[in-house]
């Protein structure tokens, strides 16, 4: 086997590690996106994302079904041969490693921008390093047990949303269909990116238990992920008017200042403050990835001393060089373009493969 | 070298200077006076050793009674030995250990165990012409009668707490799970001060996993003496780093019987009134026996007043800090105000005051607990003069900074378990650093590491974070909440039994009432 031992999740951790890497930098902004893009009807397109997610997500899954007990990067060679495939698998490793990346310089900017203006950034990675280490030295069940954990700590965020309750106005969403479908569609494209995550159950697959759960937790993950985008657009919505809206860079974080209590005056720093927890969900598996996936490459069962290795190098680089917020933006869009190929292209052409090598294989097993 | 390869080669070289004993066994001599000159030139400058000489009719020739005069019981020995060697009653048995009315008798061929078993308080008869000698149990050791556990005082349950004597806190176990299926394995442990360790659990309900690594780490160490449980902890225990303690300590034998049937293994100490009891999880640090004795709603508000004070005292100081002196757009300007009004004659930045305040509490704490009763009164006087008033009279610091160290001292004081307790005390101060260094983002961020180590622990290969990260759902019965008794059907999954079900439907339905 490939030592997969301890290292198993239960389902509803594999659904939780799933919806984690969904939700996070991609809520932030997505109204404003949609709103550019589809206006008004911008919501619709979620789920519109959604049923292209699942349709690949699905095909990832049965594509995976062929090989149980191996994660993508072991496939991959199997499939391809050595050299095709270990380059396949490299790039795949790049992906996460660029996806961690990405994510973990946007939450670092953004506590720089509304938290910690004065602290340079450097400083702010260097603190975030402890948590990480020690949640990635456990691997994936412990990383199972933090997405786990962090959904339930962080539930309450969400209701809490709706205190913006009276300050909503629903003709803010009306007409519908302002501008027809083709809006709509063009807008799905941009949410489609915020369901990426579900591409990474390449990874988590193999250390599912029950694996007869693995389609319909990857239905609740979506379906769960998509609740949130479509909660936190409609409000965003019907809180701000359709120009408005495209103001923001962030109109979640908008949202959250318009809610006031009689004890806490800004509560959007206590919402980012926690959202940090939301944020972490999402970058910390493309980092354990990464750092698994390359140990996994290189032929090593540890990635201890790998994953020293790249936090070690993630902290040289932020103390040499801090990204602009442009260049955040880029490496987000990057990211997405890039993400698109992995979470979506790559699934049908996996399926489609394994359809095909299934049938030879099963002749020979047969 | 990284620290921990640096402690690992210090246990490494410990290990490697093992005292091996290449003493050659030396077996008992036919002769009495050999055997005597034997004794005593074992144990030179022991004042304390008795060697009572004497002839009996029963025995042909002279015999000795060799003994510890500490470690002994002297009725014991008065009556059950030396009566009736020296007047063997008439048509008596033949044997010389039918004679001795004494449960316990063995007899040893060499001299090193011998010289052990005098040692651990028994008495040794040589007999001329005998290449062996008689041991007879008569340990009768300095002893505490068994009384109220002092840290786990206890409102409803038992007032029975361990003693120092191994066999009587078996004895105190075993008289609640009077059952066959509760085995003891005895190791012995120490090479200059060699103490048995009793490892206790049920056999159809452990799971052997646990078992095994529990044994096998315990054999694995070569120590000179266990003198307390807390020792044998720190050298078990899975992760030495950590602040939290990994197996629960406990001085009541309910307790211990309890874990024990649900299926936990215990570990007794001679010699030490404290038991360890694992796998543990963080959960369980948080419950105590009188959960189960009180009723269950109020039970459970206890246990959710337990795990606010955990946050109140790991992070109140810390958000203090936080809101004071980094995040102060985050209170409403009302509140702020008043905050600084009372703030205003203070001189020191919040993490100072706080500091302050928070290490003169700990010292006021420390002080209390090592002196005796009557002075620690006094302490406790002089702390709340200083805390309560003085300071805040001399603007040193402020009052709202006095309710939070007052709120966070109650705060620690409800953690039902000592060591988790210590464990609190011990963040707190990290909390306040990061707090003043990062202000809510600093707080957060150690919440976040301090939720990964927690998630990452184990205790004996036992996730520790159960039953909340991994979610085990049919625990959560007794986690937060406690719900009535005839619920909890099941043992915990975190204890690893091998049986599932605990009790039958013992809830009284429809006609039956």
């Amino acid at each position: 086997m490939t030592g997969i031992g301890k290292n198993e999740i239960t389902t509803i951790q594999y659904v939780l590690l799933i919806h984690g890497t969904q939700v996070g930098i991609g809520v932030l902004t997505m109204p404003r996106e949609l709103a550019s893009i589809a206006g008004t009807d911008g919501w619709m397109s979620i789920v519109l994302g959604w049923g292209i997610a699942v349709v690949a997500s699905l095909l990832l899954l049965n594509a995976m079904k062929h090989y149980p007990d191996k994660t993508i990067v072991e496939i991959l060679p199997l499939l391809l041969g050595k050299w095709l495939g270990n380059t396949a698998a490299v790039l795949i490793v790049l992906y996460c490693l660029f996806g961690a990346i990405t994510v973990f310089a946007y939450s670092v900017s953004l506590i720089n921008i509304w938290l910690l203006t004065q602290t340079p950034g450097y400083i702010i990675v260097i603190l975030f390093i402890i948590p990480l280490y020690q949640v990635m030295k456990g691997g994936v069940r412990v990383l199972g047990r933090y997405s786990e954990l962090i959904f339930y700590l962080t539930l309450w965020m969400f209701p809490v949303l709706f205190f913006t309750w009276p300050k909503l106005n629903g003709i803010h969403l009306l007409p519908l269909f302002k501008e027809g479908w083709k809006p709509i569609l063009q807008a799905s494209q941009s949410t489609i990116l915020s369901f990426l995550g579900f591409e990474l159950a390449f990874f988590w697959y193999p250390f599912l238990q029950r694996k007869q759960y693995a389609v319909a937790g990857m239905l609740v993950a979506n379906t769960l992920s998509m609740l949130v985008f479509l909660t936190v657009t409609i409000l965003c919505y019907s809180l701000f008017s359709p120009d408005e809206i495209t103001q923001f860079t962030w109109p979640t974080l908008g949202l959250c200042k318009v809610i006031e209590f009689r004890f806490l005056e800004r509560f959007d720093i206590v919402f980012l403050a926690f959202y940090l927890f939301v944020l972490s969900t999402t970058g910390i598996p493309y980092m354990y990835l990464t750092v698994f996936s390359t140990s996994r490459l290189l032929g090593s069962k540890n990635h201890l001393g790998y994953l020293k290795l790249i936090l070690l190098l993630i902290t040289v680089a932020a103390v040499m060089y801090t990204p602009s917020f442009s260049d955040l933006k880029k490496m987000v869009d990057y990211w997405g373009r890039t993400g698109m190929v992995i979470g979506y292209a790559i699934p049908c052409l996996l399926a489609g493969l394994l359809m095909f090598m299934g049938k030879k294989a099963g002749e020979r097993s047969g | 070298m990284s620290l921990k390869g640096w402690l690992g080669r210090k246990r490494a070289l410990a290990m490697m200077g093992k005292r091996t004993s290449t003493r050659s066994i030396q077996p008992i001599s036919e002769k009495l006076q050999d055997n005597i000159d034997m004794v005593q030139s074992t144990f030179t400058l022991t004042p304390d050793l008795v060697i009572r000489t004497f002839e009996s009719t029963f025995v042909e020739g002279r015999a000795a009674l060799v003994y510890l005069s500490g470690l002994v019981d002297k009725n014991s020995i008065n009556n059950n030995l030396l009566r009736p060697l020296l007047n063997p009653s008439e048509g008596g048995s033949t044997s010389i250990l039918d004679l001795l009315s004494v449960g316990s008798v063995s007899t040893y061929v060499d001299f090193p165990s011998v010289e052990k078993e005098i040692l651990l308080g028994s008495s040794v008869l040589f007999i001329e012409g005998r290449r062996e000698a008689i041991v007879v149990e008569t340990h009768g050791w300095p002893q505490r009668a068994v009384e109220d556990p002092q840290l786990e005082a206890s409102l409803k349950g038992s007032h029975q707490g361990f003693v120092e004597t191994g066999i009587q806190n078996i004895a105190l176990i075993r008289r609640y799970i009077p059952n066959r299926e509760l085995k003891i394995k005895e190791l012995t442990l120490g090479e200059r001060g060699s103490g048995k360790i009793s490892i206790m659990f049920m056999q159809d309900l452990v799971s052997q996993d646990v078992l095994r690594e529990l044994e096998g780490r315990i054999n694995m160490l070569t120590v000179d003496a266990i003198l307390n449980t807390g020792e044998l902890e720190e050298l078990i225990e899975d992760d030495p780093f950590s602040p939290f303690p990994q197996f629960l300590t406990t001085e009541r034998p309910d307790t211990a019987a309890s874990h024990l049937l649900q299926g936990r293994v215990i570990v007794v100490v001679d010699r030490s009134p404290i038991v360890l009891v694992g796998p543990a999880t963080f959960a369980s640090f948080f419950q105590n026996v009188d959960d189960y004795s009180t009723r269950w709603p109020v039970a459970t508000f206890i246990r959710l007043l337990r795990f606010t004070a955990f946050l109140v005292a790991t992070f109140l100081p810390a958000l203090y800090i936080a809101l004071v002196s980094f995040n102060y757009e985050v209170i409403p300007l009302d509140l702020i105000l008043s905050v600084g009004e009372s703030r205003e004659r203070v001189p020191f930045p919040p993490i100072l005051e706080a500091m302050l305040m928070e290490l003169t509490l700990e010292m006021l704490r420390e002080a209390g607990v090592r002196l005796p009763a009557p002075i620690g009164q006094t302490v406790g006087i002089v702390g709340g003069i200083v805390i309560g008033q003085a300071v805040v009279q001399a603007g040193v610091v402020s009052n709202i900074m006095v309710i939070v160290v007052a709120f966070t001292a109650i705060a620690s004081f409800i953690i039902p378990n000592y060591d988790m307790a210590s464990a609190l005390r011990l963040l707190r101060f990290g909390m306040m650093g990061l707090a003043a260094m990062f202000g809510i983002v600093g707080i957060i961020i150690g919440l976040m590491a301090l939720i990964g180590h927690l998630i990452s622990l184990e205790s004996l290969g036992v996730p520790y974070g159960s039953p909340f990260a991994p979610a085990r759902y049919a625990d959560w019965k007794d986690f937060f909440v406690r719900v009535p008794l005839w619920n909890m059907k099941d043992r915990p999954v975190s204890a690893r039994a091998r049986q599932n079900k605990r009790q039958g439907d013992n809830r009284l339905k429809g006609d039956d009432k």
